[in-house]
Protein backbone atom coordinates (compact mmCIF):
# COMPACT_ATOMS: atom_id res chain seq x y z
CA UNK A 1 0.00 0.00 0.00
CA UNK A 2 3.15 2.29 0.80
CA UNK A 3 4.13 1.54 -2.96
CA UNK A 4 0.94 2.46 -4.56
CA UNK A 5 0.78 5.78 -2.39
CA UNK A 6 4.00 6.81 -3.46
CA UNK A 7 3.13 6.36 -6.85
CA UNK A 8 0.20 8.38 -6.83
CA UNK A 9 2.39 11.49 -4.97
CA UNK A 10 5.11 11.03 -8.13
CA UNK A 11 2.35 10.80 -11.03
CA UNK A 12 0.42 13.58 -9.34
CA UNK A 13 3.32 15.79 -8.84
CA UNK A 14 6.09 14.41 -11.87
CA UNK A 15 3.76 17.24 -13.95
CA UNK A 16 5.31 19.78 -12.36
CA UNK A 17 8.38 18.81 -14.30
CA UNK A 18 6.84 19.69 -17.64
CA UNK A 19 6.24 22.87 -18.79
CA UNK A 20 3.01 24.60 -20.05
CA UNK A 21 3.30 25.64 -23.66
CA UNK A 22 1.31 28.69 -23.85
CA UNK A 23 2.64 32.12 -24.05
CA UNK A 24 4.20 34.26 -22.01
CA UNK A 25 1.51 37.01 -21.35
CA UNK A 26 2.27 39.69 -18.52
CA UNK A 27 -0.49 38.31 -16.06
CA UNK A 28 -0.13 34.86 -15.48
CA UNK A 29 -3.89 33.62 -15.61
CA UNK A 30 -5.41 30.29 -15.33
CA UNK A 31 -4.73 27.55 -17.77
CA UNK A 32 -6.81 26.98 -20.47
CA UNK A 33 -9.82 24.13 -19.54
CA UNK A 34 -7.84 21.87 -17.30
CA UNK A 35 -10.95 19.46 -17.61
CA UNK A 36 -13.90 19.99 -19.57
CA UNK A 37 -16.68 19.32 -16.43
CA UNK A 38 -16.79 19.40 -13.16
CA UNK A 39 -17.28 15.57 -13.06
CA UNK A 40 -15.34 13.09 -13.98
CA UNK A 41 -16.86 9.33 -13.93
CA UNK A 42 -17.69 9.12 -10.14
CA UNK A 43 -15.24 11.48 -9.29
CA UNK A 44 -14.79 15.63 -9.26
CA UNK A 45 -12.63 17.76 -11.10
CA UNK A 46 -11.00 21.18 -9.89
CA UNK A 47 -12.96 22.61 -12.33
CA UNK A 48 -16.11 24.85 -11.12
CA UNK A 49 -18.33 25.91 -13.95
CA UNK A 50 -18.02 29.80 -14.13
CA UNK A 51 -20.15 32.16 -11.86
CA UNK A 52 -24.48 32.10 -12.36
CA UNK A 53 -24.48 28.68 -13.67
CA UNK A 54 -26.60 26.11 -13.38
CA UNK A 55 -25.72 22.60 -14.05
CA UNK A 56 -28.30 19.98 -14.19
CA UNK A 57 -27.10 16.30 -14.47
CA UNK A 58 -27.77 12.77 -14.70
CA UNK A 59 -26.35 10.03 -13.85
CA UNK A 60 -27.01 6.33 -14.50
CA UNK A 61 -25.32 3.22 -13.71
CA UNK A 62 -26.64 -0.44 -14.85
CA UNK A 63 -25.91 -3.68 -13.68
CA UNK A 64 -22.85 -5.54 -13.80
CA UNK A 65 -21.52 -7.08 -16.99
CA UNK A 66 -20.77 -10.27 -16.00
CA UNK A 67 -23.91 -12.37 -17.14
CA UNK A 68 -22.77 -11.44 -20.69
CA UNK A 69 -25.36 -11.21 -23.50
CA UNK A 70 -28.28 -12.63 -21.27
CA UNK A 71 -28.97 -9.12 -19.93
CA UNK A 72 -26.99 -7.11 -22.45
CA UNK A 73 -23.80 -6.58 -20.19
CA UNK A 74 -25.76 -5.19 -17.74
CA UNK A 75 -28.06 -2.76 -20.00
CA UNK A 76 -31.20 -5.07 -19.05
CA UNK A 77 -29.77 -5.85 -15.18
CA UNK A 78 -32.31 -5.14 -12.36
CA UNK A 79 -30.81 -2.26 -9.88
CA UNK A 80 -29.63 0.15 -12.08
CA UNK A 81 -28.72 3.41 -9.78
CA UNK A 82 -29.73 6.42 -11.29
CA UNK A 83 -29.38 9.83 -9.68
CA UNK A 84 -30.55 13.06 -10.61
CA UNK A 85 -28.80 16.32 -9.33
CA UNK A 86 -28.36 20.44 -9.24
CA UNK A 87 -25.81 22.70 -8.66
CA UNK A 88 -25.07 26.30 -8.95
CA UNK A 89 -21.78 28.44 -9.13
CA UNK A 90 -22.39 31.16 -6.37
CA UNK A 91 -19.78 33.23 -7.22
CA UNK A 92 -16.20 32.34 -8.90
CA UNK A 93 -15.73 28.99 -8.19
CA UNK A 94 -17.73 28.37 -5.27
CA UNK A 95 -20.51 25.54 -6.26
CA UNK A 96 -23.21 24.26 -3.92
CA UNK A 97 -25.09 21.31 -5.11
CA UNK A 98 -28.19 19.07 -4.34
CA UNK A 99 -28.56 15.06 -5.45
CA UNK A 100 -30.87 12.42 -5.23
CA UNK A 101 -29.62 8.77 -5.64
CA UNK A 102 -31.68 6.13 -6.27
CA UNK A 103 -29.48 3.61 -4.14
CA UNK A 104 -29.92 3.99 -0.98
CA UNK A 105 -32.16 7.07 -2.12
CA UNK A 106 -29.61 9.11 -0.82
CA UNK A 107 -30.32 12.78 -1.15
CA UNK A 108 -26.85 14.51 -1.27
CA UNK A 109 -26.23 18.60 -0.14
CA UNK A 110 -22.65 19.42 -1.46
CA UNK A 111 -20.20 21.93 -2.03
CA UNK A 112 -17.18 22.72 -4.29
CA UNK A 113 -14.39 25.49 -4.05
CA UNK A 114 -11.65 25.46 -6.22
CA UNK A 115 -8.68 27.13 -3.86
CA UNK A 116 -6.03 27.31 -6.50
CA UNK A 117 -6.22 27.56 -10.14
CA UNK A 118 -3.23 26.35 -12.01
CA UNK A 119 -1.71 29.06 -14.21
CA UNK A 120 0.05 29.12 -17.48
CA UNK A 121 3.02 30.27 -16.17
CA UNK A 122 3.57 28.03 -13.45
CA UNK A 123 3.24 30.82 -10.99
CA UNK A 124 1.09 28.11 -9.34
CA UNK A 125 1.75 24.78 -10.36
CA UNK A 126 -1.54 23.11 -9.86
CA UNK A 127 -5.29 23.53 -9.27
CA UNK A 128 -6.36 22.99 -5.45
CA UNK A 129 -9.94 22.15 -4.62
CA UNK A 130 -12.20 21.12 -2.28
CA UNK A 131 -14.80 19.17 -2.02
CA UNK A 132 -17.66 18.14 0.52
CA UNK A 133 -20.89 16.51 0.55
CA UNK A 134 -23.40 15.36 3.49
CA UNK A 135 -25.53 12.05 2.44
CA UNK A 136 -28.91 11.53 4.03
CA UNK A 137 -30.15 8.03 3.43
CA UNK A 138 -33.64 8.02 2.44
CA UNK A 139 -34.69 4.83 3.20
CA UNK A 140 -37.52 3.69 5.92
CA UNK A 141 -36.43 3.93 10.08
CA UNK A 142 -37.35 0.23 9.84
CA UNK A 143 -33.22 -0.41 7.89
CA UNK A 144 -31.49 1.42 10.69
CA UNK A 145 -32.56 -1.20 13.34
CA UNK A 146 -32.67 -0.58 16.97
CA UNK A 147 -32.93 3.03 18.95
CA UNK A 148 -32.98 4.34 16.14
CA UNK A 149 -31.96 8.17 15.67
CA UNK A 150 -32.54 10.79 12.65
CA UNK A 151 -28.78 10.86 12.74
CA UNK A 152 -27.74 7.59 11.77
CA UNK A 153 -29.02 8.60 8.27
CA UNK A 154 -25.70 10.99 7.85
CA UNK A 155 -22.64 10.63 6.16
CA UNK A 156 -20.15 12.94 5.46
CA UNK A 157 -17.21 13.13 2.60
CA UNK A 158 -14.37 15.54 2.05
CA UNK A 159 -11.92 15.41 -0.87
CA UNK A 160 -8.66 16.96 -1.23
CA UNK A 161 -8.24 17.61 -4.72
CA UNK A 162 -5.16 18.41 -6.43
CA UNK A 163 -4.65 18.99 -9.96
CA UNK A 164 -2.20 19.57 -13.00
CA UNK A 165 -3.17 20.31 -16.42
CA UNK A 166 0.46 18.91 -17.55
CA UNK A 167 0.29 19.90 -21.10
CA UNK A 168 -2.58 20.26 -23.83
CA UNK A 169 -3.98 16.58 -23.88
CA UNK A 170 -3.06 15.20 -20.85
CA UNK A 171 -4.81 16.38 -17.56
CA UNK A 172 -4.22 14.53 -13.80
CA UNK A 173 -5.80 14.97 -10.39
CA UNK A 174 -5.03 12.58 -7.09
CA UNK A 175 -7.29 13.24 -4.62
CA UNK A 176 -7.28 12.08 -1.02
CA UNK A 177 -11.28 11.93 1.11
CA UNK A 178 -12.09 10.98 4.52
CA UNK A 179 -15.17 9.30 4.88
CA UNK A 180 -17.52 9.32 8.05
CA UNK A 181 -21.21 7.63 8.40
CA UNK A 182 -22.74 8.05 11.43
CA UNK A 183 -24.12 4.25 11.42
CA UNK A 184 -22.51 0.78 9.55
CA UNK A 185 -23.57 -2.65 10.83
CA UNK A 186 -21.42 -4.15 13.04
CA UNK A 187 -18.87 -4.70 11.82
CA UNK A 188 -17.81 -2.55 9.18
CA UNK A 189 -16.01 1.13 10.43
CA UNK A 190 -17.59 4.41 10.57
CA UNK A 191 -14.23 5.95 9.19
CA UNK A 192 -12.84 5.53 5.76
CA UNK A 193 -9.58 7.81 4.43
CA UNK A 194 -9.37 7.00 0.20
CA UNK A 195 -6.92 8.29 -2.16
CA UNK A 196 -7.64 8.44 -5.69
CA UNK A 197 -5.88 9.53 -9.02
CA UNK A 198 -7.49 10.14 -12.36
CA UNK A 199 -7.40 12.59 -15.21
CA UNK A 200 -8.39 12.83 -18.81
CA UNK A 201 -6.48 12.45 -22.22
CA UNK A 202 -8.20 14.75 -25.03
CA UNK A 203 -7.67 13.03 -28.19
CA UNK A 204 -9.97 15.32 -30.09
CA UNK A 205 -11.22 19.15 -29.75
CA UNK A 206 -14.33 17.72 -27.89
CA UNK A 207 -13.62 13.96 -26.87
CA UNK A 208 -11.44 13.20 -24.11
CA UNK A 209 -10.44 9.34 -22.68
CA UNK A 210 -11.29 9.72 -18.51
CA UNK A 211 -9.92 6.97 -16.13
CA UNK A 212 -10.01 6.75 -12.28
CA UNK A 213 -8.77 4.92 -9.49
CA UNK A 214 -9.60 4.96 -6.04
CA UNK A 215 -8.56 3.07 -3.55
CA UNK A 216 -10.22 2.43 0.42
CA UNK A 217 -7.70 2.63 2.68
CA UNK A 218 -6.88 -0.23 5.38
CA UNK A 219 -5.75 2.05 7.63
CA UNK A 220 -5.46 0.51 11.65
CA UNK A 221 -5.05 3.42 13.23
CA UNK A 222 -8.43 4.11 12.83
CA UNK A 223 -10.06 1.08 12.72
CA UNK A 224 -12.50 -0.24 15.06
CA UNK A 225 -11.60 -3.79 14.42
CA UNK A 226 -8.84 -5.81 14.51
CA UNK A 227 -9.60 -7.75 11.29
CA UNK A 228 -11.27 -5.44 8.44
CA UNK A 229 -14.46 -7.59 7.24
CA UNK A 230 -15.32 -7.44 4.19
CA UNK A 231 -13.38 -4.08 3.61
CA UNK A 232 -14.30 -1.84 0.55
CA UNK A 233 -12.39 -2.22 -2.60
CA UNK A 234 -11.04 -0.33 -5.08
CA UNK A 235 -12.81 1.55 -7.93
CA UNK A 236 -11.63 1.52 -10.93
CA UNK A 237 -13.17 3.10 -14.26
CA UNK A 238 -12.31 4.25 -17.71
CA UNK A 239 -14.87 6.70 -19.79
CA UNK A 240 -15.30 8.48 -22.72
CA UNK A 241 -16.28 12.33 -22.41
CA UNK A 242 -17.74 14.41 -25.25
CA UNK A 243 -18.19 18.39 -24.42
CA UNK A 244 -20.46 20.48 -26.40
CA UNK A 245 -21.54 24.01 -25.70
CA UNK A 246 -24.00 23.46 -23.08
CA UNK A 247 -23.83 19.37 -22.29
CA UNK A 248 -21.07 17.00 -21.23
CA UNK A 249 -21.45 13.17 -21.99
CA UNK A 250 -19.96 10.85 -19.76
CA UNK A 251 -20.06 6.85 -21.02
CA UNK A 252 -17.61 4.47 -19.28
CA UNK A 253 -17.42 1.05 -17.40
CA UNK A 254 -16.55 1.16 -13.57
CA UNK A 255 -16.43 -0.84 -10.86
CA UNK A 256 -18.49 0.88 -8.29
CA UNK A 257 -22.54 0.72 -8.08
CA UNK A 258 -22.79 3.88 -5.79
CA UNK A 259 -22.94 7.22 -7.63
CA UNK A 260 -22.12 9.43 -4.08
CA UNK A 261 -18.93 8.83 -3.30
CA UNK A 262 -18.94 8.21 0.27
CA UNK A 263 -20.71 4.98 -0.52
CA UNK A 264 -18.28 3.82 -3.00
CA UNK A 265 -15.27 4.32 -0.23
CA UNK A 266 -17.04 2.73 2.28
CA UNK A 267 -19.20 -0.16 1.08
CA UNK A 268 -18.04 -1.25 -2.77
CA UNK A 269 -17.86 -5.09 -3.15
CA UNK A 270 -17.41 -5.03 -6.44
CA UNK A 271 -13.76 -6.33 -7.97
CA UNK A 272 -12.72 -5.17 -11.03
CA UNK A 273 -10.40 -7.88 -11.03
CA UNK A 274 -13.12 -10.59 -10.65
CA UNK A 275 -14.93 -8.89 -13.73
CA UNK A 276 -17.53 -6.67 -11.93
CA UNK A 277 -17.73 -3.37 -14.39
CA UNK A 278 -20.69 -1.92 -15.07
CA UNK A 279 -21.71 0.74 -17.97
CA UNK A 280 -22.60 3.98 -16.96
CA UNK A 281 -23.32 6.89 -18.00
CA UNK A 282 -23.72 10.75 -17.06
CA UNK A 283 -25.30 13.93 -18.61
CA UNK A 284 -24.83 17.56 -17.66
CA UNK A 285 -26.84 20.64 -19.04
CA UNK A 286 -25.86 24.06 -18.25
CA UNK A 287 -27.49 26.65 -18.13
CA UNK A 288 -25.89 30.50 -17.34
CA UNK A 289 -27.29 33.50 -16.10
CA UNK B 1 -64.60 6.42 -61.30
CA UNK B 2 -61.35 5.18 -61.61
CA UNK B 3 -60.85 8.32 -64.65
CA UNK B 4 -61.51 11.09 -61.86
CA UNK B 5 -58.98 9.29 -59.26
CA UNK B 6 -56.31 9.24 -62.11
CA UNK B 7 -57.19 12.96 -62.37
CA UNK B 8 -56.80 13.74 -58.84
CA UNK B 9 -54.32 11.69 -58.37
CA UNK B 10 -52.01 13.60 -61.55
CA UNK B 11 -53.05 16.77 -60.58
CA UNK B 12 -51.75 16.03 -56.57
CA UNK B 13 -48.76 14.59 -58.11
CA UNK B 14 -48.60 18.13 -60.70
CA UNK B 15 -49.38 20.45 -57.79
CA UNK B 16 -46.45 18.93 -55.63
CA UNK B 17 -44.12 18.90 -58.44
CA UNK B 18 -44.71 22.54 -59.00
CA UNK B 19 -44.15 23.40 -55.40
CA UNK B 20 -41.17 21.63 -55.65
CA UNK B 21 -40.02 24.11 -58.01
CA UNK B 22 -41.67 27.27 -56.50
CA UNK B 23 -40.82 26.77 -53.01
CA UNK B 24 -37.87 28.59 -51.72
CA UNK B 25 -35.45 26.07 -50.73
CA UNK B 26 -32.85 27.98 -49.51
CA UNK B 27 -32.93 29.15 -45.96
CA UNK B 28 -33.74 33.05 -45.23
CA UNK B 29 -30.46 35.50 -45.27
CA UNK B 30 -30.41 37.49 -42.15
CA UNK B 31 -30.85 41.14 -42.72
CA UNK B 32 -28.16 43.58 -42.12
CA UNK B 33 -26.66 43.30 -38.92
CA UNK B 34 -27.13 46.90 -36.23
CA UNK B 35 -23.81 47.12 -34.78
CA UNK B 36 -22.74 50.06 -32.13
CA UNK B 37 -20.20 52.35 -33.18
CA UNK B 38 -18.21 50.86 -29.70
CA UNK B 39 -17.99 47.47 -31.32
CA UNK B 40 -17.30 48.99 -34.74
CA UNK B 41 -13.65 50.68 -34.19
CA UNK B 42 -13.16 47.71 -31.66
CA UNK B 43 -9.11 46.67 -32.08
CA UNK B 44 -8.39 42.58 -32.15
CA UNK B 45 -5.35 42.93 -29.33
CA UNK B 46 -4.89 38.82 -30.06
CA UNK B 47 -4.55 39.47 -34.03
CA UNK B 48 -1.58 37.13 -35.23
CA UNK B 49 -1.66 35.30 -31.56
CA UNK B 50 -0.81 31.97 -32.76
CA UNK B 51 -0.56 30.59 -29.11
CA UNK B 52 -4.54 30.82 -29.47
CA UNK B 53 -4.71 28.81 -32.67
CA UNK B 54 -5.16 25.26 -30.62
CA UNK B 55 -7.70 26.44 -28.18
CA UNK B 56 -9.92 28.76 -30.77
CA UNK B 57 -10.26 25.56 -32.30
CA UNK B 58 -11.21 23.79 -29.25
CA UNK B 59 -13.48 26.82 -28.33
CA UNK B 60 -15.03 26.58 -32.01
CA UNK B 61 -15.76 23.10 -31.75
CA UNK B 62 -17.35 23.33 -28.42
CA UNK B 63 -19.13 26.42 -29.22
CA UNK B 64 -19.98 27.23 -32.67
CA UNK B 65 -19.21 23.66 -35.03
CA UNK B 66 -22.55 22.55 -34.34
CA UNK B 67 -24.31 25.32 -36.75
CA UNK B 68 -21.52 26.68 -38.38
CA UNK B 69 -20.12 23.57 -39.38
CA UNK B 70 -16.19 21.98 -39.58
CA UNK B 71 -15.24 24.56 -41.93
CA UNK B 72 -17.35 27.45 -41.59
CA UNK B 73 -19.33 26.24 -44.01
CA UNK B 74 -22.74 26.87 -41.97
CA UNK B 75 -23.54 23.25 -42.91
CA UNK B 76 -23.58 22.02 -39.19
CA UNK B 77 -25.93 19.15 -38.14
CA UNK B 78 -28.12 21.67 -36.25
CA UNK B 79 -28.00 24.47 -38.69
CA UNK B 80 -30.94 22.63 -41.00
CA UNK B 81 -33.09 23.70 -37.84
CA UNK B 82 -32.29 27.83 -37.87
CA UNK B 83 -34.67 30.31 -38.95
CA UNK B 84 -31.80 31.77 -40.88
CA UNK B 85 -28.74 30.89 -43.34
CA UNK B 86 -25.77 30.77 -40.73
CA UNK B 87 -23.43 32.08 -43.49
CA UNK B 88 -20.17 30.59 -44.82
CA UNK B 89 -17.06 31.64 -43.19
CA UNK B 90 -14.65 30.57 -45.95
CA UNK B 91 -16.25 33.00 -47.98
CA UNK B 92 -13.53 35.87 -48.73
CA UNK B 93 -15.58 38.52 -49.69
CA UNK B 94 -17.85 38.57 -46.80
CA UNK B 95 -14.64 37.68 -44.28
CA UNK B 96 -13.20 40.87 -45.60
CA UNK B 97 -16.43 42.69 -45.29
CA UNK B 98 -16.44 42.48 -41.66
CA UNK B 99 -14.21 44.58 -39.61
CA UNK B 100 -12.59 42.91 -36.33
CA UNK B 101 -15.57 44.69 -33.61
CA UNK B 102 -17.79 43.17 -35.99
CA UNK B 103 -17.11 39.64 -35.98
CA UNK B 104 -16.71 40.01 -32.35
CA UNK B 105 -20.21 41.86 -32.25
CA UNK B 106 -22.05 39.14 -34.48
CA UNK B 107 -20.39 36.35 -32.37
CA UNK B 108 -20.43 36.80 -28.72
CA UNK B 109 -23.49 39.08 -28.45
CA UNK B 110 -25.10 37.62 -31.50
CA UNK B 111 -29.00 38.20 -32.18
CA UNK B 112 -32.33 35.73 -33.21
CA UNK B 113 -30.72 32.42 -33.77
CA UNK B 114 -27.20 33.38 -32.79
CA UNK B 115 -27.06 33.12 -28.99
CA UNK B 116 -25.35 34.79 -27.04
CA UNK B 117 -21.90 33.67 -25.56
CA UNK B 118 -21.24 36.40 -23.05
CA UNK B 119 -21.91 34.14 -20.13
CA UNK B 120 -20.68 31.28 -21.85
CA UNK B 121 -17.39 32.72 -22.92
CA UNK B 122 -16.73 34.83 -19.93
CA UNK B 123 -12.88 35.52 -21.20
CA UNK B 124 -12.22 38.44 -23.28
CA UNK B 125 -8.84 36.41 -24.36
CA UNK B 126 -10.76 33.28 -25.55
CA UNK B 127 -13.46 35.26 -27.17
CA UNK B 128 -10.66 36.59 -29.40
CA UNK B 129 -9.16 33.25 -29.60
CA UNK B 130 -12.52 32.30 -31.47
CA UNK B 131 -12.69 35.13 -33.82
CA UNK B 132 -8.87 34.40 -34.36
CA UNK B 133 -10.30 30.58 -35.56
CA UNK B 134 -13.59 31.88 -38.06
CA UNK B 135 -11.39 34.25 -39.97
CA UNK B 136 -8.96 31.13 -40.21
CA UNK B 137 -11.24 29.79 -42.02
CA UNK B 138 -11.42 32.04 -44.73
CA UNK B 139 -10.30 30.07 -48.16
Amino acid sequence: MKRLITILIVLGFSGLAFGQNEESKPKDKAVWAPFESGYLIDNQTTVVPTAKTLEYIIQHKFGTMDNGFSDLFGLYAPGANIRMGLTYSVIKNLQIGYGITRLNMYNDFSAKYTILEQTRRNTIPVAVAIYANIGVDGRNNEVFGENYKGSDRFSYFTQLIVGRKVNDWLSLQVNTSFTHYNKTDSLIDHDKISVGINGRARFSPQSSILFQYDVPLKIKGIAEHREFTNPSKPNLGVGWEIRTSTHAFHIYVSTAAGIIPQHNAMFNQNDWMDGDLMIGFSITRMWSF
Amino acid sequence: MKNRIFAIAVLFVGVFALLAFTVPQEKKKGGPWEIPAEYKSMENPYKGDASLDKYGKQLYSKHCRSCHGNEGKGDGPKARNLDTDPGDFSDAAWQESVSEGELYFMSIIGRDDMPNYESKIVDDEERWAVINYVRSLKQ
